[in-house]
């Protein structure tokens, strides 16, 4: 019996940022719109989450195993927020369950598999455990100046791209497409972090806040004013949460003017939205021909939390050739995750219940030879499901697609 | 002048391996101190060791006693320390082994002797003795004094000084157990073989790790056989584990286990970066992968870029006459 | 069975660039996170189990500066009775950071000996150091019993049985009269969660300090010190080994020769 109310631990919670429960009624269309759903084998109740912090019942058994289970379900969560877009009350299930994770995450009782990563990552400065020194190495061949405040742009292309073998092609292929376009930009090179976006959907507030100071200030002293970035989650946390913290004057190392407000203010851009201006404006043409059926996957974080869903398509339509086609019922703001937010990605699923693979066998179901991608998580978790599930598919970013078709 | 001292190991009727090494080491210190080597022999049964160890050292001093037979830490302590206490100035090496972990610390304590474990290479600066050993899971190496000059106890890990054969020919003394019983507060009871699927692979000097590239489960048993000819462990990376090819306590990376074994040779694996974080500690790393371009090859000290298929059967043969 | 368990809060180290500090004899350590050391972790483990199946009480205890607190109340939500903090801040600017394992194993033997206690669990090996000397060194000074390596212990009090990990799957079997000491191998169980509410309780409970000094102990010598921390040298990127596949083959046995690593 689990039912015995304690509002100690819903305090607990509420105070570590989990209010929004108050605002669930327990209807269930969470349910149905949650990606764990799309898994035979994995049963999410996520409609009792909010229930159960009302009840301060949340991550509470005495059972060693029962309460292992429990610490997993709530980091299960991938942040998807296909849940927020359904809810009636538009309660934001994550955020609840992000709450009980700084918790967890606090006193170590967190999945062990995270641990080295965070420490990683407060370490490095990256999730890789590359040197932070070497953060422009995917740059150096490609005559990429340093940003400069003469520049209108900065490319932050944050961990992956700027250390993953396979991830730096992305970064590489953006470069290439912004120089085609003279598009005046530079690089932080070893003063830029990781963006600490997962580190903060894992719970790790402290060092998500030492990260994105650390960010901030290199952004201000180099009077950076437009921010490109590779990544739809660099994307919303610069956009959302960067700005949160902007408003507490201690975390910017600037004291806030009687009466006028000095806070800093960027502007963000994904990719994206940037070779889409840039096609508009007639600044780089796709002319190589791409004879190939194409299911573009919108990352949650671009499409269902940012609204950014016609963009990227009609950068892959404007090269020729091109057969851009959807996946039925999980397209748009019905696009099933890929699994690899809020800690998804180094959260090792068992084969059956990666949600990477059934969203590529959608892809395929659909007709496609390319999943096109434009965030470096679903890059890094379809690649892998290819794989794994040893299938005829090319996984290839909008930027190595666009650059690809340009002349040379 | 330091008398050198080394612990000979030995298991179920075998010198183990550790004993040469440490007494190649042990033989460099002694003449550097114009001392002797002398190598402790306990047990039961022990003339069959002598003539091997003879070359080796000036000494070996044998206690022979049925109780000794199997090593039990609390009864090797006590005839060690009636044996040292009687020495002025003593540097005692023993491996840094189940044995010697379960046995040199406590007995530190009871001769009041400074000790340093686990180390990989002993230098003498000034009359110091210096103790080099890894910090810090191998990222950084510390150079450690051992404060105690005249009483001091080092224990070496395996593979750390390779082993030399010398032209000594020891004296053999015998030294009168001082044990009237096994200690009755720990008894050793038997050896056991670990079950099966309980295979502890970071726990292992020699890891095969095997990836995609070895494409069907049948092809195991090739990588199987190489790993029984060189004494090795066969790991692997996520695919094969979701392949259901091998438990999941096979599996190396960030998401299984970290290993870092003396010698880890990754076949048909590519590099993704959670497989290489669980295995770039190891000291000697070999690739073989047919892609040039395998980010392995950037994290292994040796690569041959080759089908595996060719190569795997090729290298067993030759390996297999090496040891041989 | 009332069970003592010594653990320690060391820096994760594994996956992170580690730069010795001015000194050279330590790390810097302002981007690093501690955590509980891994064996200590089952160790901590394996003495709630015992409790849960035998009744008694776990002590955890801990040497080191305020900031091991936090590992304390993390044994504490998942299992331990009470914690004690060994405060080593007295030793002094100069000791402290050099102080070495028999020390600590002093320290702990003179708060332990205040305690009853039937068996004393620590981790086989600090993730950090890697020396595996302290529980030996423990059960010494107290005069006990102790058994290194551990993947098994099952009470029958007055004894135990227990199994320790020997090289390449032997494993040794051993009886022990309590009180006893048993150095734990990682593996041994599986570590538990904490629960949030046992979380919040011990965020409240009081950890019990003793100043190194008022456990009766005045001398500073150390018997082992760091002269200096050194990256090993380095020379990454593999030699691609090159000619016919018999040649390559050749070639790299004889590397494995040379290097004596097989």
């Amino acid at each position: 019996m689990r039912a015995t109310l304690n509002y100690e631990i819903r305090d607990f919670i509420m105070e570590m940022g989990g209010k929004e429960a108050y605002k669930c009624f327990q209807c269930g269309k969470c349910m149905s719109t949650c990606p764990w759903a799309q898994i035979d084998t994995v049963t999410l109740p996520v409609y009792r989450m909010p229930q159960n912090v009302k009840l301060g019942i949340s991550v509470s058994s005495e059972d060693k195993n029962e309460l292992a289970r429990e610490v997993e379900e709530v980091f299960r969560c991938v942040g998807c927020e296909a849940c927020v877009s359904q809810c009636p009350k538009g309660v934001n299930i994550p955020n609840i369950l992000r709450a009980i994770r700084r918790i967890l995450g606090e006193y170590g009782s967190c999945p062990e598999v995270l641990k080295p990563v965070i420490s990683t990552l407060r370490a490095s400065g990256n999730p890789l455990g590359q040197p932070h020194e070497k953060r422009n190495e995917w740059a150096k061949d490609l005559e990429i100046s340093k940003f400069d405040n003469q520049m209108e742009f900065l490319y932050f292309p944050c961990c992956f791209p700027c250390y993953d073998t396979r991830t730096q092609k992305v970064a590489q292929s953006t470069a290439k497409v912004l120089k085609k376009a003279n598009v005046l930009f530079g690089i932080l090179g070893a003063e830029e972090w990781c963006c600490g976006e997962a580190v903060r959907k894992m719970g790790f507030e402290k060092l998500f806040t030492e990260l994105a100071t650390s960010n901030i200030i290199a952004f201000q002293s180099a009077g950076v004013r437009k921010i490109i970035t590779t990544s739809p989650h660099c994307y919303n946390t610069f956009k959302k949460e960067y700005t949160e913290l902007l408003k507490i004057p201690q975390y910017t190392g600037q004291q806030a003017g009687e009466g006028k407000d000095v806070r800093p203010r960027f502007e963000i851009y994904h990719t994206t939205q940037l070779f889409d201006m840039l096609i508009q404006e007639g600044k780089i043409i796709p002319q190589k021909q791409l004879n190939k059926k194409v299911v573009y996957h919108d990352a949650c974080n671009l499409g269902r939390i940012n609204g950014i869903y016609d963009e990227p398509r009609k950068i892959i339509t404007s090269i020729p050739g091109v057969e851009l086609i959807e996946v039925p019922n999980f397209s748009h703001e019905y696009s099933l995750c890929c699994g690899g937010g809020s800690g998804g990605l180094w959260i090792d699923w068992p084969k059956e219940e990666r949600m990477a693979n059934v969203r590529v066998k959608q892809a395929i179901d659909a007709g496609a030879e390319i999943l096109a991608v434009a965030c470096p998580y679903c890059l890094q978790m379809f690649e892998d499901s290819v794989k794994v599930m040893d299938i005829e598919l090319e996984v290839k970013d909008i930027s190595e697609l666009l650059a690809d078709a340009l002349s040379d | 002048m330091k008398n050198v001292f080394a612990l000979v190991e030995h298991r179920q009727d075998k010198i183990r391996d550790i004993s040469y090494e440490l007494l190649t080491k042990g033989q460099e210190l002694a003449t550097l101190y114009g001392g002797e080597l002398t190598a402790l022999l306990l047990g039961n049964e022990l003339t069959k060791f002598i003539d091997s160890l003879k070359p080796y050292a000036h000494r070996i001093m044998i206690v022979e006693d049925a109780k000794l037979k199997d090593f039990n830490a609390e009864s090797y302590q006590i005839v060690l320390s009636n044996i040292l206490k009687q020495e002025q100035d003593f540097l005692l090496l023993m491996g840094h082994t189940a044995s010697g972990m379960d046995l040199g610390a406590s007995l530190s304590v009871e001769l009041g002797a400074s000790i340093a474990t686990d180390c990989t290479g002993i230098e003498i600066e000034n009359d110091n003795i210096i103790a080099i050993r890894q910090m810090y899971e191998g990222k950084l190496l510390a150079k450690v004094n051992l404060n105690i000059k005249a009483k001091s106890i080092i224990t070496i890990r395996e593979g750390s000084f390779p082993p030399q054969v010398s032209n000594l020919s020891a004296k053999v003394l015998d030294f009168t157990s001082p044990l009237t019983a096994e200690p009755s507060y720990r008894r050793f009871v038997e050896y056991i073989e670990a079950p099966l699927g309980e295979v502890d692979i970071t726990k292992s000097d020699i890891i095969i790790g095997i990836g995609r590239g070895i494409k069907e489960k049948e092809n195991l048993l090739l990588v199987e056989e190489l790993a029984k000819t060189i004494g090795g462990i066969v790991g692997c990376s996520r695919p094969i584990v979701d392949a259901g090819w091998l438990p999941k306590d096979r599996q190396v990376g960030s998401s299984g286990k970290t290993v870092k074994p003396k010698l880890y040779i990754a076949i048909g694996i590519s590099g993704a970066f959670q497989h290489i974080s669980g295995m770039k500690g190891a000291e000697t790393i070999i690739a073989i992968n047919k892609d040039p371009n395998a980010p392995i090859f950037s994290e292994a000290d040796y690569g041959i870029v080759d089908d595996l298929f060719k190569v795997v059967p090729i290298l067993k043969n030759k390996l297999t006459a090496m040891k041989a | 069975m009332n069970i003592v368990v010594c653990i320690k809060r060391v820096p994760e180290t594994s996956e992170s660039e580690i730069k010795v500090d001015e000194s050279g004899k330590d790390i810097i350590k302002t981007r690093l996170t501690f955590d509980i050391n891994e064996s200590d972790n089952y160790a901590l483990e394996e003495a709630i189990l015992i409790k849960e199946k035998l009744g008694g009480t776990v002590t955890a205890i801990s040497c080191g500066s305020p900031d091991n607190d936090a590992t304390l109340r993390m044994a504490i939500a998942k299992g331990a009775d009470t914690a004690i903090r060994i405060d080593t801040a007295d030793l002094g600017e100069e000791v402290q950071p050099q102080i070495d394992s028999f020390k600590i194993a002093q320290l702990l033997k003179t708060a332990i000996s205040k305690l009853e206690f039937d068996i004393i669990l620590t981790g086989c090996m600090a993730k950090d150091d890697g020396y595996s000397q302290v529980g030996q060194m423990v059960a010494e000074l107290l005069g006990i019993p102790h058994a290194a390596l551990v993947t098994e212990i099952k009470i029958d009090a007055p004894k135990a049985r227990a199994k320790r990990e020997l090289e390449a799957g032997l494993l040794e079997v051993l009886d022990i009269t309590l009180p006893a000491l048993f150095t734990i191998q990682t593996g041994i169980n599986e570590p538990r969660y904490a629960s949030l509410i046992a979380i919040r309780r011990a965020a409240a409970k009081e950890i019990k300090i003793l100043k190194w000094n008022e456990l009766g102990m005045q001398d500073t010598e150390l018997r082992a010190t760091i002269e200096s921390l050194f990256p090993p040298p380095i020379g990454k990127r593999a030699e691609i080994l090159q000619g016919t596949t018999d040649e390559t083959a050749t070639k790299l046995t004889n590397i494995v020769k040379e290097k004596g690593l097989i």
